[in-house]
């Protein structure tokens, strides 16, 4: 169930990218669609009947079910990674807005 | 008639991916995944355990085996940062932005109350990320929300930016020094030179509650120097 | 000496260069000599991080490929630092970061090592691209990379929880024992479009026109030849060992990349400004070299990404230099601009000729070279695609030729210093030197790419 919605919020953040032309709205969309990604990347580590994997008494890991911690540590870089090109594309459409003094990119046709 | 073209084309990548999935026979479904075949199951067992130290695996995944892709992350970072003071910083003396809402007395008298109490949680979090789940990147960013509440609170409050920058720049190169320590200590690249202990313990783990704290102060300085650039303007002559 | 210093070297300097702004340019002039020094003593092999067994940490591969790769963009950067220091000294922490991101690319044995240092190498992009002074189209890239490394992560995180493992290596002897094909399309189809955002194919280009077409001698330079020869590297690796297209999804990606090839040069056919030409042309050209690693083509594949970086360095250097100082990329108004300047054009027209593939030069004897691998596999189609672009090439380019040469009514004075003209003539001499004793090049073969060597010896 939880994979089937990952992929729609994946599909609905390319959506909001194709049809949004203001700069916050497809900055919001790109979140969404990494939101979407990361929450995929976390579902391919379940397991049914698995505990978190954290060591909590002395008896060590014999005999206990685990979940798969690879995609959480992959699902802590996306993260990261996302939070920076976040920050960066909110930069840049400030720029645009003290340039052109819109955030609509349908109005701001440079010549190229 | 572009928006349907993207809905059309929308619908059918989602159908697509999911029928293919469905179809995939090597692909497991949910909850069916099986963790001996994985790489993953080398790390659960007792062995790596000890050699490693690390109560919390994720953590001992992040920073130990995949420690070189947490450089890249926080690299990452560091260069996010640093392209927003390019963008938006000027050489000339910047002043806060002035906004329609004014904060009154108590938001200012409380807000450094709360500050302390924000700042201990996110240094709590970062010093047991071999403990419990958490670790520097979450830490580090509760230090930078505090220091959010006190930019929010007071329109006045400027931090130092100076010595965020500098902080961020040594804890950075630490890192990297840690590696190469690793090289010249041990024999590879970021490397555990330092004791393990056992699991479960404040004082194991090696390395890892080392580099933990850098990338923590390394985060923290690092948004609390986007919030500033954010939150300032160029004053007018 | 590991190679690992590479990349960290690299990242250090970038770390420190931030505390004094003056010092950065200097930094970034000794860490590329220093990498450049270093590159002659290391040896081949895996390095190991951290000193975990493999397949349990990340390793990197210090093969032939990536020794001629690592030559080639550290030289380059180099390059281009020395000749942009004066104008843009304070990019120099971010090229630090760059030249760090595009090492790590080239020599990472890790699919997940891989995305991290796309991200790396990409945000870098974004912000020297920001040198142009054009927002807009600096968003539109940075929207555009975005969503391709999302598709590369949503292909790789298939694969994994398909075979269970990172590293390239196992992965291929894992998919190499399972045999089905179809399972595979989804997830390379994924990786190879995320890829194509970045390598200029079909159908996500469209950020090139807004960066290159506005382009100056830093960012013209940084994206045409080191990051479009990194990026075709990076391709070639994963398409001759890891992709390995058969049956509908091969269809599929040739006619991707054929239409890339005739669209880019019709583009470049039906343009007057010198740096849409170019553009044009690069887009068309990083198609090509995609279509032989499919083809299995690696070698000149390889020289074809060396000859088109060196050649596209001269030619956006020159351009954009003229068209710094005389505001205009315009054929029409850059009329006559090499009869002031004899020993600039020689070079432009020689690596131009290079680029078309004229007997004498480097991209003649690989054109003709990579024709005859594709004749013995019976590819009729390809061959005569190639043709085609290779007469609409020398079309337009003989045409901007002739204009640049003959003068015309306005005067036309560019100035170029005796460092851009240094690095002019070397590369035209490499080109020409290679073009008439090409036996060097034939010495090496298809065996570069040891990827298969140590998956069949376990």
């Amino acid at each position: 169930m939880i994979q089937y919605i990952a992929i729609i919020l994946f599909v609905l953040g390319l959506y909001g990218l194709l049809v949004n032309r203001n700069s916050i709205k497809m900055i919001i969309s790109l979140n969404i669609m990494e939101i979407g990604l990361n929450l995929f990347i976390i579902s391919i580590g379940f397991v049914y009947d698995g505990i978190a994997p954290i060591i909590t008494s002395s008896a060590g890991s014999g005999g206990l079910i685990f979940v798969d911690p690879l995609p959480q540590a992959l699902v802590l870089t996306a993260i990261v990674i996302g939070v920076g090109t976040t920050a960066l594309a909110l930069a840049i459409a400030k720029s645009i807005y003290v340039k052109h003094n819109s955030f609509d990119l349908n109005e701001v046709e440079e010549t190229v | 008639m572009k928006n349907l073209f993207a809905l059309f084309g929308s619908l059918l990548l989602a159908l697509g991916i999911i029928l293919a999935l469905n179809n995939n026979t090597l692909f497991p479904s949910f909850g069916e995944a099986d963790l001996t075949e994985r790489v993953s199951g080398e790390y659960l067992t007792q062995d790596e355990i000890d050699a490693l130290g690390s109560a919390n695996i994720v953590t001992s995944i992040v920073v130990g085996y995949r420690g070189f892709d947490t450089l890249g992350e926080v690299t990452v970072l560091f260069i996010s940062s640093l392209g927003v003071a390019l963008l938006l910083g000027t050489s000339a003396k910047q002043k806060r932005l002035e906004l329609n809402f004014k904060p009154n007395f108590m938001l200012r008298v409380g807000s450094r109350a709360l500050f302390g109490f924000i700042l201990l949680t996110g240094i709590y979090i970062i010093l047991h990320g071999h403990l419990t789940p958490g670790g520097g990147f979450p830490g580090g960013v509760m230090i930078a929300s505090a220091i959010l509440l006190l930019y929010l609170a007071d329109d006045q409050f400027r931090a130092k930016i100076k010595g965020f920058k500098i902080l961020e720049s040594i804890s950075g190169s630490l890192y990297v020094i840690v590696g190469l320590l690793g090289m010249l200590l041990a024999t590879y690249f970021l490397q555990n030179f330092l004791p393990v202990g056992t699991a479960g313990d404040l004082l194991s783990a090696g390395v890892i509650p080392v580099i933990y704290i850098l990338i923590g102060l390394k985060v923290g300085s690092e948004i609390s120097g986007i919030i500033d650039n954010f939150l300032t303007e160029e004053e007018a002559k | 000496m590991s190679a690992i210093l590479l990349i960290a070297v690299p990242l250090l300097a970038a770390f420190l260069s931030i505390i004094s702004k003056k010092i950065a340019p200097y930094l970034l002039l000794l860490v590329g000599l220093f990498n450049l020094v270093l590159l002659f003593f290391i040896p081949e092999g895996f390095v190991i991080i951290g000193g975990f067994s493999q397949p349990l940490g990340i390793n990197l591969l210090f093969d032939f490929f990536a020794k001629i790769a690592l030559f080639l963009v550290n030289a380059l950067v180099l390059a281009i630092s020395f000749l942009n220091i004066k104008t843009y000294g304070k990019y120099s922490s971010i090229l630090l970061v760059a030249l760090a991101g595009l090492n790590g690319l080239l020599l990472t044995n890790d699919l997940f090592n891989l995305f991290v240092f796309l991200e790396i190498a990409g945000i870098a992009a974004y912000l020297i691209s920001t040198s142009n002074k054009k927002p807009t189209h600096t968003f539109h890239y940075l929207v555009l990379g975005a969503v391709g490394s999302s598709l590369y992560l949503f292909g790789l995180i298939i694969l994994y929880a398909m075979f269970g493992s990172l590293n390239m290596v196992n992965l291929i002897e894992k998919i190499q024992l399972s045999g089905n094909y179809k399972n595979l399309i989804l997830p390379f189809l994924l990786m190879f479009i995320g890829l194509g955002v970045e390598a200029k194919l079909l159908p996500f280009n469209s950020w090139v026109k807004g960066i290159l077409g506005k382009s100056n001698t830093l960012t013209g330079p940084i994206f045409a030849s080191v990051y479009a020869a990194t990026i075709g590297f990076v391709l070639g690796r994963l398409i001759n060992n890891l992709f390995m297209f058969e049956g509908s999804l091969l269809t599929v990606i040739i006619v991707i990349l054929s239409v890339g090839i005739l669209i880019g040069e019709a583009m470049a056919f039906a343009s007057t400004k010198t740096r849409e030409i170019l553009l044009y042309s690069s887009i068309a050209q990083a198609s090509i070299i995609a279509l032989l690693f499919t083809n299995g083509i690696v070698i000149w594949a390889v020289y074809l990404i060396i000859a088109n970086a060196l050649s596209k360095l001269v030619l956006f250097l020159v351009i954009n230099k003229a068209a710094e100082d005389t505001g205009s990329d315009e054929i029409e108004s850059l009329q006559g601009l090499f009869s002031k300047n004899m020993l600039v054009g020689i070079t432009f027209t020689l690596a131009s000729l290079s680029v078309m593939g004229l007997p004498l030069l480097a991209g003649f004897v690989i054109k003709l070279n990579f024709l005859t691998e594709l004749a013995t596999s019976n590819q009729i189609v390809l061959i005569a695609i190639i043709l085609i672009s290779t007469l609409v090439e020398g079309i337009y380019f003989v045409r901007m030729l002739i204009k640049l040469w003959y003068k015309g009514e306005n005067e036309v004075s560019v100035k170029y210093t005796l460092s851009f003209k240094i690095v002019f003539v070397v590369i035209a001499l490499a080109l020409l030197v290679f073009g008439t004793y090409s036996t060097p090049l034939d010495k090496l073969d298809n065996s570069v790419d040891t990827i298969q060597e140590v998956v069949n010896n376990g």
